[in-house]
């Protein structure tokens, strides 16, 4: 097996295991969101100390928002998997330049932009809910992440062109 | 498509099988067959400057325009 064949192989286990362990993420914050409702004396009970003086019916409803935050992240997460383990197999399969995998590359975009987007309400909930503020995810401004978002939609145009370019030279003797 | 293949014409006049035009221009027979079959999008010069100079002939004797064309 040569060095390339390796990296591939090795990519798609850990995207591969990556899109498990975010499945896993998804289905749990789910059920915690939904036991969140059914139980709920229960469940703040479990994350807030009774004498802490918090107000426990509003970080509940931090607590809820930043699941629900949680979930929005493991869908956008869950997108982008799927699409990077189907380049890979397309890649392992040795036909990576092919228009299906420009459409994968702009549903990885989304995904990621997404990922960027989400990052407001988590710096709202961090300001309203100060005491979720550990739990919530950090608000920097994070210029590499909407780089990565421009380079990707960057990319999947030119694998769009470039597997137009690829099918005209198909036909050439 | 307007532009007609007379290359199986060509071979035969020069008493040439395409696996020979195959061997004598170093194309696989399976890319002279789409381009004899009038199969292929495009032809490269290199490719029509290689036939033309082991068959002895000018592209117009491999490439026509059909009359009815069309455009």
């Amino acid at each position: 097996m040569s060095g390339k064949e390796k990296l591939i192989k090795g990519s798609w286990f850990v995207v591969r295991s990556g899109f498990v362990v975010n499945r896993f993420f998804l289905v749990a914050l789910a059920i915690g969101l939904l036991l969140s409702w059914i139980f709920p004396a229960q469940f703040a009970a479990l994350l807030i100390s009774p004498n802490s003086g918090i107000d426990v019916r509003a970080e509940m409803t931090g607590l809820r928002l930043l699941m629900l935050i949680g979930i929005a992240m493991s869908v956008a997460t869950d997108r982008l998997f799927v699409a990077l383990v189907q380049i890979i197999a397309s890649a392992r399969a040795g036909d990576p330049f092919i228009s299906a995998n420009a459409r994968r590359l702009q549903t990885i975009g989304c995904a990621l932009l997404a990922l960027q987007l989400i990052d407001i309400p988590s710096a709202l909930l961090e300001r309203f809910f100060p005491s979720l503020s550990s739990g919530a995810p950090d608000f920097p401004f994070s210029p590499g992440g909407w780089l990565a978002v421009l380079m990707v939609f960057v990319l999947s145009r030119v694998f769009a062109v470039g597997s137009i370019m690829r099918d005209e030279l198909e036909g050439t003797v | 498509m307007p532009i007609l293949i007379r290359l199986g014409e060509v071979l035969e006049r020069r008493h040439m099988s395409l696996t020979e035009l195959s061997e004598a221009v170093d194309i696989t027979l399976a890319n002279l067959s789409i381009l004899k079959t009038g199969k292929a999008r495009a032809v490269r010069f290199s490719t029509l400057e290689a036939i033309c100079k082991t068959l002895d002939c000018q592209p117009g004797d491999i490439l026509v325009r059909s009359d009815d064309s069309e455009d």
